[in-house]
């Protein structure tokens, strides 16, 4: 048994991030891992509109915030050798459920066939951020 | 054969009231390789009373009845893949995530942090999924 491992062998295995934007640990100190591979599944940390490249914040509409966070959630499943294709679960959080609909449109473009089982809820985001996505991914 | 579902037991109070969780659910399900951790709130293990406090103090001892839950359940924090935390206030994340930073072992689990109302004056409630 390893530290990361477990007695029925299966294994935590860390996903690094694959541009130095996309690790909020060093940019902000959240103690978490960019996406965590275990069980078949991928976890990913709560994916937020930051620019994968500097880290930077990019604050826009939920529109534009989602478009960045897309690109990234595919960035990182893509370098764990999945892909936005193969979610399996995603919780959208957004600021103010009045923008459900905004959110269904941009979200379509990204997964467009046999999409993944979702929940979206409103709640308060970090740096005041529109949208939020928590991702379960098939490895 | 079809996967485990099994309630694990909660090991150190006869009910999982006292882990905060309530009567209507169990603390611990492990289904398949994984155990599903309800959302805990800040509870004193041995009297199963609530621990109203600040985010720092509610943090701290909810970790350290998850270290005990984990450990009795034959699993450990770090086995754990991915945490939810729910705080009262985001404005409190970084009071939760200074806490949070020193039960965690290097690297981290994923995790993600949002805020929302939570029931009872609870400041903050944390979920997670571990490997079995």
């Amino acid at each position: 048994m390893t530290m990361n491992g477990s007695v029925s062998g299966i294994m935590r295995e860390v996903i690094a991030a694959p541009l130095g934007g996309l690790d909020l640990r060093q940019h902000y100190g959240h103690h978490q891992s960019p996406a965590i591979r275990a069980g078949g599944l991928i976890f990913c940390s709560g994916m937020l509109p930051i620019d994968a490249e500097t880290g930077e914040r990019c604050h826009g509409t939920l529109t534009s915030e989602a478009h960045v966070i897309f690109r990234n959630l595919k960035l990182l499943l893509e370098s764990a050798g999945s892909s936005l294709d193969r979610l399996v679960q995603v919780h959208a959080l957004i600021y103010d459920s009045i923008e459900y609909d905004v959110l269904n449109r941009v979200y379509r473009q990204y997964v467009a066939n046999g999409p993944p089982a979702r929940t979206v809820w409103t709640a308060q985001i970090e740096a005041g951020f529109k949208i939020e996505l928590d991702v379960i991914a098939a490895a | 054969m079809p996967a485990k579902r099994e309630v694990v037991a909660a090991p150190i109070h006869p009910t999982d009231a006292s882990l905060g969780v309530g009567a209507a659910a169990s603390a611990i399900v492990r289904g398949g390789d994984f155990l599903f951790v309800s959302g805990l709130t800040a509870t004193d293990l041995q009297s199963g009373t609530a621990m109203r406090g600040t985010t720092a103090s509610e943090t701290r001892q909810i970790l350290a009845n998850l270290k005990q839950l984990l450990a009795a359940a034959g699993s450990s924090l770090d086995k754990v893949v991915k945490v939810n935390v729910l705080i009262h206030s985001m404005l409190e994340a970084p009071n939760m995530n200074e806490v949070y930073a020193r039960f965690f072992p290097d690297p981290p689990p994923a995790r993600t942090v949002c805020g929302a109302r939570l029931p009872d004056g609870v400041k903050v409630i944390i979920e997670c999924t571990a490997l079995a």
